[in-house]
């Protein structure tokens, strides 16, 4: 009964919200809703507090359109102001705020009045997530859209003080699955938002500032999150690593193979902590990620061994010829163009790690075949430099000896001269 | 010989060859090296032909990778092949016909602009002139 | 040889008609040079001059293959130190010699300070040769910009920015030296003219009087070994071939120093000046500016209401005046005045020494 109450209630305020987009950055309608609650203590004054930061309020709705009530009312008679005639219903019941919202947010007509660009389906997607499907059991300790967005003073998503922005999302997120006290009941871990924060992605939003860094909502969408199940983690992690999830699709296709064993990504990188790789990961050495399922005497295994091997042996080589150049151009030999071209040897490191993913280990040793080539050129270029600097002191050497000879010459001959010359 | 005459032949040949030891490489710096002038603002990318259209290559400019694209209307272009998002090298994608970063599947079109991914800003475009069967990029 | 007697015949006679050069061979036979002592510093004139020589030999060289735009000289030298053969010895030996030459010309001043040469007839000999020696550091400050590296760049804003301080004229003198507000290509263009034509037309004017003058008044004998003091009638030595000869000792052995400097310690190129770059750490002037550039860094901002490093550019000013007028302030009638003088000069080398030393403590090399 209750509930039909409500629901009749909202579809009256439904019909009394029929308010003109305003243009952005009009300002806020006046009303009496604002003004007195303004000037009353604590809690109560907190909506009005933030009504000048709401991206609603710029855009020319004001509180009767969530909350019904009359905005005209005469200032001080709480009750005309709270009319339940006028569509009044208070503060909202947790459950039904994902309909309140979508009222406007999933009507196509009324939103593309106010951005043409605008997504409508945050309330569909909403239900196919673990939020929205516990939600509409009735759970209402989940996450609701003001739990994100915030209620009062609700800024786009654009924003960086949004609590939503890029930068702000993983705290937010965070603020219930980091909670040990919420997730117990879920069973759910909450180590995530640890893991995340060392990871490189983390790095890369928080320290370079990169907003093509991914965050909670790039992997888990955003209405509709979802721990990305074991058939599309590659895809999450592949819609920006392309070349490691088109090898990984090409090797399944190419052999037959089913990855989904290893839950692809995952299970080298992590999830949430991701780390840059490194080469301890190839091989078969204690930190190696190819013998936490392959044991001694699988042909994997060997595969692995050679190619963290021959990964190995490369950047060996590569140290030599860099150190061996560095030397050189400590030593006033000019070797910049040969350092460049070690550059191209040294992007072929990165190249082999990725057809890592190929797990085609002729792929893989053609890489570093070449690398080792551009490597060995690097050498080479290194040692020509020095033999350069040899010739180079052998000739000043040679000079010297020359120039001593004229000294001596000279020496000499300025006492024959003196003793011919005798001094008045 | 007298000792005089003997110190005079002495000093005549080592100063003489001092004298050579200062003219030989004087001789050999001003004879035009190989390549008569610093490649600066300027580099010689590939021969006319070299590249067919629908193709592109990496290629040194200075102390950065450049990458040569050759239009499939057969004209150049030519920008600097640092990635503006974290400075891998990027290569031409003739399926795609754009330019491609491997790293993080940054996309940009033949004006340099950014398609799609991680990049931040357009790739910086070089001016390519074809004269003598050569095909110069430069910075202006 | 003695002086022949005959007159000569064949090619000789011919130039002899048309140049009579054989009357400057006269003069020169009969140029001496005191010996004694001291003798030893009179080799430094001649070593500085040789050093020039050097400059100017491998600077024509360098002008070959350098150019002087913001957008190419950077290049061009690194152009020079890897594709041109010998490129390296060259702009090594130019950097280097730059160097000696400006540590010899000190010493050379320096000596004739203390030795008194300076005094009548030679007053004028004296002038031109300090402005000879402000004409070289010119030179050093104009060269260091050319290679447009990072280091040459901000030394040059710093060292631009402190004549700005001189009151009246200092903006004029900012601007006309920086070629506009900021060091620029701008700036590294008209350094080069300076570098290459202005500087030296006014080095030839002025060594060309100093040489002149050397030449007319002989070289002077330090008191303490004039005859009346010794006791002991003078003795000289040939100009030529004696000194000369050994002149030419102390030059090649000059050249054997050079190509050991620019084989062993090659001049490095450094990273390619950007102007938009903020500063880095470590830019400094070149040593024979350093202690300039200590002593204003140890300035306090303001002494009696006047800006401390206002206060040090009169400093240097009047200093270099001072310099300039030896001749004038110790004529020699006042021996008080010498030995005060002297003392100055002891105490301001000492001085200079000190603060360029602790310019490299504090920074390194």
């Amino acid at each position: 009964m209750r509930a039909a109450a409500a629901v009749l209630l909202l579809w009256a305020a439904s019909s009394a919200h029929g308010a003109e987009p305003k243009p952005a950055g009009s300002p806020p309608p006046p009303s009496t809703c604002v003004s007195c609650h303004a000037e009353l203590d604590g809690a109560a004054a907190e909506p009005a507090a933030h009504a000048a930061d709401d991206v609603h309020f710029q855009k020319g709705l004001s509180c009767h359109d969530c909350h019904g009530g009359n905005p005209a009312a005469a200032a001080d008679d709480i009750e005309a102001a709270h009319d339940e005639k006028k569509g009044w219903v208070g503060k909202p019941a947790r459950l039904g705020i994902p309909q309140l919202c979508a009222r406007c947010h999933a009507d196509a007509e009324f939103m593309k009045g106010f951005n043409p660009h605008t997504r409508v389906d945050q309330l569909a997607e909403y239900r196919t997530s673990v939020h929205g499907k516990r939600n509409a059991a009735g759970d209402e300790r989940v996450a609701v859209c003001v739990d994100c967005h915030g209620v009062h003073g609700i800024r786009p998503v654009s924003d960086p003080r949004s609590s939503v922005h890029p930068t702000r999302l993983a705290e937010t997120c965070a603020s219930c699955h980091a909670d040990k006290g919420r997730m117990e009941a879920y069973g759910l871990p909450t180590t995530q938002y640890a893991d995340y924060k060392t990871s490189v992605h983390a790095a890369a939003l928080y320290k370079n500032g990169d907003l093509g860094a991914p965050t909670c909502n790039d992997c888990h969408g955003s209405h509709g999150a979802v721990p990305p199940g074991v058939g599309s983690v590659a895809n999450v992690c592949g819609s920006c690593h392309g070349r490691e999830a088109n090898l990984f699709r090409e090797t399944e296709a190419k052999r037959g193979l089913d990855l989904d064993a290893c839950i692809r990504c995952v299970v080298c990188h992590d999830n949430h902590a991701v780390h840059p790789p490194t080469a301890d990961m190839l091989g078969v050495g204690p930190k190696s990620t190819c013998s936490t399922c392959h044991a001694e005497g699988d042909p994997e295994y060997r595969a692995a061994k050679d190619m963290g091997a021959a990964a190995a042996r490369l950047k060996e080589r590569l140290a030599a010829a860099q150190g061996l150049l560095e030397r050189a151009e400590r030593a006033g030999m000019e070797v910049s163009a040969d350092s460049f071209a070690l550059r191209e040897a040294q992007e072929k490191v990165v190249e082999a790690r990725v057809l890592v993913h190929s797990f085609d280990e002729a792929r893989f040793m053609a890489a570093v075949d070449s690398g080792l080539a551009g490597a060995e050129k690097g050498v080479a270029a290194g040692r020509r430099a020095f033999r350069e600097l040899r010739q180079r002191r052998l000739g000043l050497g040679v000079s010297l000896l020359v120039i001593l000879a004229v000294i001596a010459g000279l020496v000499l001959k300025a006492r024959e001269l003196d003793r011919k010359t005798p001094s008045p | 010989m007298t000792r005089r005459r003997l110190l005079d032949w002495f000093l005549g040949t080592s100063l003489g060859a001092m004298c050579l030891s200062v003219l030989y490489p004087v001789a050999r710096y001003v004879t035009p090296p190989d390549v008569p002038e610093a490649e600066t603002n300027r580099a010689l990318a590939a021969r006319d032909g070299e590249l067919k259209p629908n193709d592109g290559r990496v290629f040194r400019f200075g102390s950065h990778p450049a990458l040569l694209v050759r239009d499939p209307d057969g004209s150049y272009k030519a920008f600097d092949a640092t990635c503006t998002h974290l400075s891998c090298t990027v290569q031409y994608r003739a399926d795609l016909k754009q330019i491609w970063c491997a790293c993080h599947n940054g996309f940009y079109d033949l004006s340099g602009r950014v398609v799609s991914g991680p990049p931040p800003r357009a790739l910086e475009q070089y001016t390519v002139h074809v004269a003598n069967g050569e095909v110069v990029v430069s910075k202006t | 040889m003695s002086g022949e007697s005959q007159a000569p015949g064949g090619f000789a006679a011919w130039l002899e008609e048309r140049t009579g050069l054989s009357a400057l061979a006269a003069v020169a036979r009969k140029k001496t040079v005191p010996l004694h002592r001291h003798t030893a510093w009179y080799y430094l004139g001649g070593m500085t001059l040789f050093l020039f020589v050097v400059q100017v030999v491998t600077g024509i060289l360098l002008l070959l293959y350098y150019r002087s735009s913001a957008d190419e000289a950077f290049e061009s030298v690194q152009f020079i130190m890897t594709k041109v053969p010998f490129g390296w010895l060259v702009r090594s030996i130019h950097s280097w010699s730059a160097n000696l030459l400006v540590l010899v010309a000190i010493v050379h001043m320096f000596s004739v300070f203390l030795l008194k040469a300076y005094r009548r007839p030679r007053e004028l000999t004296w002038l031109t040769g300090a402005m000879l020696l402000f004409l070289m550091l010119a030179f050093g400050f104009s060269g260091y910009l050319l290679p447009w590296n990072t280091l040459a760049f901000f030394a040059t804003q710093v060292g631009t920015e402190v004549p700005g301080g001189v009151p009246v004229v200092g903006r004029f003198l900012l601007r006309f030296l920086r070629g506009g507000d900021q060091v620029t290509g701008g700036t590294l263009t008209r350094f080069y003219g300076f570098h290459v034509a202005v500087l030296p037309a006014l080095t030839t004017v002025l060594l060309g009087a100093h040489l002149l003058l050397v030449q007319k008044h002989g070289m002077s004998v330090p008191e303490s070994e004039a005859e009346a003091r010794t006791g002991r009638p003078p003795r000289s030595l040939p100009f030529f071939p004696n000194f000369l000869l050994r002149d030419a000792i102390g030059w090649s052995a000059a050249v054997g120093v050079l190509a050991a400097l620019a084989a062993l310690f090659p001049w490095d190129l450094g990273e390619k000046a950007d102007p938009f770059a903020p500063a880095p750490a470590g830019i400094r002037p070149e040593w024979y500016f350093g202690w300039m550039f200590q002593t204003l860094k140890w300035l306090p901002a303001h002494v009696l209401g006047v800006e401390g490093e206002m206060l040090g550019l009169v400093a240097f000013g009047l200093g270099g005046l001072l310099l300039v007028l030896v001749p004038f302030v110790d004529s020699g009638r006042h021996p008080r005045r010498s030995r005060a003088l002297t003392v100055l000069g002891w105490v301001v080398v000492a001085y200079a020494a000190a603060a360029t030393a602790v310019v490299y403590l504090k920074q390194g090399p």
